[in-house]
């Protein structure tokens, strides 16, 4: 085993640069669709409307419990020949990881809502405000403070996760080091590289996350 | 049947309210007119606080009706008849303000935002307007140097005049108290009572279950005493505690006197 030799790496450093930009829009895409079907799936699930529990309850168990992977193949080779929409390498993953963690962020956001005491509910009712009101200004807040650390652990996980894109070839950080470390040869250097780019994308923002946690808790104070 | 008295505010008919198989409200009528002060009294579990919920529409009925101004806004969900139209329950959303034992008021917010947050978004008033209405509605409850404060750094009796002071800032008709002093510390309980008795003074109509007879005593015009789902008397305070017409109500003022000692006063 020789020693670490960082030297013949220097030169793919632009193209390591440029995959992890396409890991860190990969992964804001996702967690975009993610956070958005997440919040709409768990306000279905406390409807207590059999037509939109339902079927919540259904997708939140298919996408949590099949593998993502196996979740992007299916969008990027299944839909061009079931339906005819083809959504390229970059849509398919960026769908399926959606899809997938917004199953998590339901969850999630599920038990914040539901940990917001009844009685704010009641209290806003009798003040005349109506459900996307009492939502959006009393509970959502709220609950925003209780789900702020695992929503930030599952976005860390996801960012991590947008390396299975690197199936369908769609260009990334994981998929790229490989590709280094079989032209280099030096692939235990390459991939603690893309380890320390990946710590440079999602530092910032378990950083960013401790940061509105503290100020959500400074309201209260 | 009495027909409907165009002087009621509130006429609640043959109300019913039950949780499972228990009837917690057995065929209550009850009359309010403008600008009347009503304390509610009765055991634990007589049905008082599910009265003022069923009025503030938190709880479905099974059975009766509830009139507000003539106009009806609620039905027994196993009752045929006319429902309640939307413009009529759109119009008279906000004539009934509640205040809660446990304040309720909003975590994450200020005085001044928790008593604005209403008038704005529900009644579309400018966010200049509702802050002028506020600090008159605080200074009014004595927390005007409070305004900027989150609920949490208030004490007991704070809180629970805030939470008086967002109700007021709908405007309502009417306002019902539900055992608002019962978690405070004694000390906080006469600052509580003493807004509620200015507001009384102001021709407030008001529905008030409460504990504390030396407020009924003082304020109330009528006291109704309830008992096992049903109002079992109702009289002005100086004849239900001199002479109950009841043995039930008798026998609840006496244990209560036996409690206090007869020496607690507000």
């Amino acid at each position: 085993m020789s020693d670490f030799q960082f030297g013949r790496i220097v030169e793919y450093l632009p193209d390591l640069i440029n995959d992890a930009w396409q890991t860190l829009w990969l992964s804001v895409t996702s967690v975009t669709l993610g956070l958005v079907l997440g919040l709409v799936l768990a306000l279905a699930r406390l409807s207590g409307r059999k037509l939109f529990d339902w079927p919540a309850y259904a997708y939140i168990e298919f996408f949590r419990t099949t593998p993502p992977l196996v979740q992007i193949v299916w969008l990027y080779y299944g839909l061009p020949g079931l339906f005819g929409v083809d959504l390229g390498a970059f849509g398919a993953a960026a769908a399926a990881l959606g899809l997938n963690i917004a199953a998590f962020f339901a969850e999630i956001f599920r038990a914040g809502i539901a940990g917001v005491d009844r009685t704010q509910w009641q209290a806003a009712r009798v003040l005349g405000l109506g459900w996307t009101d009492t939502l959006r200004f009393v509970v959502l807040p709220q609950a925003a403070r209780k789900v702020l650390p695992p929503t930030g652990t599952t976005v860390i996980y996801l960012i991590k996760g947008t390396a299975l894109a690197s199936a369908i070839g769609t260009p990334e950080l994981l998929r790229v080091g490989q590709l280094v470390a079989n032209e280099t040869f030096r692939p235990v250097e390459t991939l603690t590289i893309v380890a320390i780019a990946y710590f440079v994308l999602t530092y910032p923002i378990a950083l960013a996350f401790h940061a509105l946690e503290r100020r959500f808790a400074a309201d209260r104070a | 049947m009495v027909a409907p008295m165009a002087e009621s505010l509130i006429v609640l008919e043959k109300l019913v309210k039950r949780y499972g198989t228990e009837t917690v409200l057995d065929r209550v009528d009850l009359t309010v007119a403008p600008g009347q002060v009503l304390v509610v009294i009765g055991p634990s579990g007589s049905g008082k606080s599910t009265l003022l919920r069923c009025l503030a529409r938190l709880e479905e009925i099974q059975h009766g009706r509830i009139l507000i101004e003539g106009k009806l806004v609620s039905r027994g969900s196993e009752d045929t008849g006319p429902l309640p139209d939307a413009a009529t329950l759109h119009a008279l959303r906000n004539e009934i303000g509640m205040v809660f034992q446990s304040f309720n008021l909003f975590p994450h917010l200020t005085v001044i935002e928790n008593v604005t947050l209403a008038p704005r978004r529900v009644m579309g008033v400018s966010s200049a307007e509702a802050e002028a209405l506020a600090i008159e509605l605080l200074t009014r409850v004595g927390l005007e140097d409070k305004r900027d404060a989150y609920p949490s750094r208030l004490s007991g009796g704070q809180q629970q005049r805030a939470a008086i002071a967002r109700a007021l800032a709908m405007r309502p008709r009417v306002m019902l108290f539900d055992e608002v002093t019962s978690a405070l510390d004694p000390e906080l309980v006469g600052e509580v009572l003493k807004t509620m008795r200015g507001l009384a003074e102001r021709g407030m109509t008001m529905l008030v279950v409460t504990h504390e007879m030396g407020f009924a005593r003082d304020v109330a015009d009528d006291v109704i005493f309830m008992d096992h789902g049903v109002i079992v008397e109702r009289a002005p305070p100086n004849r239900i505690f001199a002479e109950p017409a009841e043995p039930r109500t008798r026998a609840f003022l006496e244990r209560l006197l036996e409690r206090d000692g007869g020496s607690r006063r507000t």
